[in-house]
């Protein structure tokens, strides 16, 4: 789990183990260079969560373990930091998947309120995705802002708030989930549990 | 189909866990860590956890029992009751709370909120709002240690909303503990001027109950307690919580 | 030998423990193994064989044939004693009181007080370890049955103590402090309810054979207070105790149990689908699971503590009363009798409870065992003033006459 100072990472790494992988929380690179498989958290806005990222030196090491095939797992503000961009700051992201973040609108009266939070169900449409997702599954959303993808099959997984909004992406051995696995129970775990096998 | 986040809140006075009636006259109810753990196990949305223990000026969050609690879910965990000091909130979500209650700071200091949601952010944040009805039926709000106020409830909820809160958690004192419904009008005041998320809480006894704090209150989450921990009276100590089915059938399909 | 344990012990339990603390059990000493069931000496050194039964099969088929009939006595009897619960019910507030664990047995002494339209008030004891298929089963059962329900819940930093206190005492019944809670509560609610009859879960069938030096005296309250006077940390005040004074409030109201299971044919296969069809209850694998202490308990410290397995005496009992072959009784004990990913979780879970390090744990796991008798234990009257043993025919008689007078009301 890399730490950039944004986010909890303790209930991520508390579910890995809970299936007994080895999972550590760190902000050295050395040490991530070193893992098998990376997990990309974050809560909050998508500026601070670049410019800490930026300010951890740990862009660089990121993006270079994800290019060169390492499985990557962003969850949340961590998924949207793999696209290009976001409407709510200047900063760009990652760039690992082509596709920008946009906030949710809603007419004033609609009973849809912002930030998305509670539980959804989710419909599996890239081939990864729908390989681990067997059984009809929810997880738990909490987000002012959705990806949207430039590429049809980067859409991993989709779900529904007022209008169908992406859930999940997914690109080689990189995924991004929306929603938040080390919330959503059994759900999540098994999510945790295929990427922890994922070559 | 929409899903409407059903929530169990547990009261914990002193590490115990406790239940009022209308904030008064406490139940034990037994360990907090075990009750955790079953509704983890019922795979439960989310749960709040709030310290109602009586507490004295320098009163810090129960940090260690929090981390016992936060280990024992795999779901949302939130926490409220003497939570004072912007440090406290990072150090909670830090040891896996995922959300943070505030109810008598922000009446107090109208800069915490935003200092919070500058630190922690918005959707770390849920700003409790109590209101009782004073002897001539007006709306004041409660907080810790007797404190009261009497700015209007739909008012400050606006203000906050401006301030930085992510949801807002809405309960009645006087229906609280008497599972006989929510106060709908006050939910519907509050949900029909703010456009954050409000959480009903304080009365509900049947899912018909939730079902009212939806449709008519406009909540987007309804929160029990009672309701989850005694089977019919207060001398009959039983955890329970809806299985998924009914949940679909009676709340999620109508709402 | 440690010889201060000698002398307060009864034959059966200097075996035990000459067993345990001093590995005397030498490898040419032959282990003796029960072709009928599936006891052997390793369960208890002192078993013995003759005519091809062993001591516990015997002890099993001498009780079976005083108090399990057959028919058409038993349902005779059966009929009797419902006659005179109902008949006595009749002035009071419920016919007879019951605990409720989420377990077989209660579950199904439920479905049968209701099947016999009996009115029960049914009470549950929390100890903090309800699990939570337990606390599911029990909640279907009181709404399906529409019953009245009422839980005592056991002060948690309390029951902590206390338990913390048994393990630091390093005795084997760990459990009788739960069991002695249940005694108390039920007959306290009892005797403050005005009813007569509790209706218990315990039976032959499947718990009719249990080595004595396996548990202890689950009505004796001296002995908690003693162990916990030597090793518990905050007082223990409103833990329920069967008092000296309750058990003769009990006895002067004439309270009654009644085993129930007993009274009937049972067999837990077929008592488990009737409950699962008609109250939804669900199964949790392994007997009395249905507290993750007691799994722990079971699973784990009983065999790595004290060597015992208790599905020996459970799975021997299935077999003396017919329901079990003995070739599927060894291919149970077979399986694991902890799921490790379970044993794992839950030990985490017990030790976090309990406020365990993993060093201070294992400590107490390689302590070798203590009697309880080591510590104070309750002793009648005549037995702590034996000159007074004259004067015991006098006195039952006037309790008797005291008896029949309070219980005619």
């Amino acid at each position: 789990m890399v730490d950039y100072g944004v986010g909890n990472l303790g209930s991520i790494r508390n579910m890995f183990r809970a299936d007994d992988n080895v999972a550590e929380i760190s902000a050295d690179p050395a040490k991530i260079e070193q893992a098998t498989h990376l997990v990309l958290p974050g809560v909050g806005s998508f500026g601070h969560g670049m410019r800490q990222l930026k300010s951890s030196g740990l862009v660089d090491v990121v993006t270079a373990k994800a290019r060169s095939g390492t499985p990557l797992l962003g969850i949340c503000l961590g998924a949207q930091l793999l696209m290009e961009g976001s409407e709510e700051a200047g900063e760009s992201g990652l760039g690992l998947i082509p596709g920008r973040v946009v906030r949710f609108r809603f007419p004033p009266a609609s009973r849809f309120r912002v930030p998305h939070v509670g539980w959804a169900d989710v419909e599996p449409k890239g081939p990864l995705f729908r390989s681990w997702v067997t059984e009809p599954s929810r997880f738990y959303f909490v987000h002012s802002y959705h990806i949207v993808c430039k590429l049809e099959h980067h859409v991993a997984a989709t779900s529904v708030y007022s209008s169908a909004f992406v859930a999940a992406v997914e690109k080689g051995s990189m995924i991004g989930v929306q929603f938040h696995p080390e919330k959503s129970h059994r759900f999540g775990r098994n999510l945790l549990r295929r990427f922890a096998l994922l070559k | 189909m929409r899903r409407i986040r059903v929530i169990p809140v547990l009261l914990v006075s002193h590490g115990s866990l406790v239940k009022t009636k209308q904030f008064r006259d406490p139940v034990y109810v037994g360990d907090p860590i075990n009750a955790v753990r079953i509704f983890n196990e019922k795979e439960v949305d989310e749960i709040v956890i709030l310290d109602v223990t009586p507490m004295s000026a320098d009163h810090r969050p129960p940090f260690q029992l929090l981390e016992q609690l936060a280990t024992e879910c795999f779901m949302p965990l939130s926490f409220g009751g003497g939570v004072t000091r912007v440090d406290d909130v990072e150090a909670l979500i830090r040891l896996g709370v995922e959300k943070v209650i505030l109810r008598t700071q922000p009446l107090l200091d109208p800069d915490f909120v935003p200092s919070v949601a500058a630190r922690c952010g918005n959707q770390s944040i849920i700003v409790a709002v109590d209101v009782r009805r004073s002897f001539w039926g007006k709306r004041r709000l409660i907080g810790r240690a007797r404190y009261e106020s009497s700015v209007d409830p739909v008012r400050y909820c606006q203000d906050q909303e401006e301030s930085g809160a992510g949801e807002l958690l809405v309960t009645s004192v006087e229906r609280e503990g008497t599972m006989g419904g929510y106060d709908i009008p006050l939910l519907h005041d509050i949900s029909s001027h703010v456009s954050l998320p409000v959480i009903a809480n304080g009365g509900a006894g049947s899912i018909a109950h939730m079902v009212e704090g939806v449709n008519v209150g406009g909540a987007s989450a309804v929160a029990a307690s009672s309701m989850f921990v005694f089977h019919k009276q207060r001398n009959a100590v039983m955890i329970s919580f809806p299985p998924p089915e009914t949940l679909v059938r009676e709340l999620f399909a109508i709402c | 030998m440690t010889a201060p344990y000698c002398l307060m012990l009864a034959p059966g339990h200097y075996l035990f423990c000459r067993m345990y603390l001093d590995d005397v059990t030498s490898r040419d000493d032959p282990m003796i193994a029960c072709q009928r069931c599936v006891m052997d000496s390793r369960d208890d050194p002192a078993l013995n064989i003759i005519a091809g039964e062993c001591s516990y099969c015997r002890g099993y088929r001498i009780v079976a044939d005083r108090d399990l009939l057959s028919e058409p006595e038993s349902s005779a009897a059966l009929e009797r004693v419902l006659r005179r619960i109902r008949e006595t019910g009749r002035t009071r507030s419920y016919d007879a009181i019951m605990g409720l664990s989420g377990g077989v047995d209660s579950s199904y002494v439920a479905f049968l007080a209701r099947e016999f339209g009996l009115r029960v008030l049914a009470v549950h004891l929390d100890n903090g370890w309800n699990s939570e298929i337990a606390a599911r089963n029990i909640q279907n059962i009181v709404q399906k049955l529409n019953l009245d329900l009422f839980t005592h819940v056991i002060d948690w930093t309390e029951f902590r103590d206390l338990q913390r206190a048994y393990l630091a005492a390093s005795v084997i019944d760990i459990e009788a402090i739960t069991d002695h809670a249940i005694l108390a509560t039920l007959h306290r609610v009892a005797a403050d309810r005005g009813i007569r009859f509790i209706l218990s879960g315990t039976n032959l069938a499947t718990e009719g054979i249990l080595p004595r030096h396996w548990v202890f005296n689950k009505t004796d309250h001296v002995n908690i207070r003693a162990i916990h006077d030597a090793f518990g940390s905050i007082p223990l005040k409103t833990f329920p105790l069967f008092t000296t004074r309750q058990k003769k409030r009990v006895d002067l109201l004439g309270i009654e149990t009644v085993s129930l299971l007993n009274h009937v044919p049972y067999v837990k296969t077929e008592a488990k689908e009737i409950i699962s069809t008609a109250l939804d209850w669900r199964d949790y694998g392994g007997k009395h699971h249905e507290s993750v202490f007691t799994r722990f308990y079971q699973g784990y410290i009983l065999p790595t503590k004290f060597g015992v397995d208790k599905r020996n005496a459970h799975l021997s009992s299935l077999i003396c009363s017919g329901q079990l072959s003995r070739d599927n009784a060894l291919l149970e004990l077979r399986k694991p009798a902890y799921d490790a990913g379970q044993l794992r979780a839950d030990r985490i879970f017990v030790l976090k409870k309990l406020g365990y390090t993993e060093e201070e744990f294992d400590r107490l796991m390689t302590t070798p065992p203590v009697p309880h008798e080591t510590y104070a234990v309750e002793r009648s009257l005549y037995e702590r003033y034996p000159l007074a043993k004259p004067l015991r025919p006098a006195v039952s008689w006037i309790k008797r006459a005291v008896r029949s007078i309070t219980t005619a009301r």
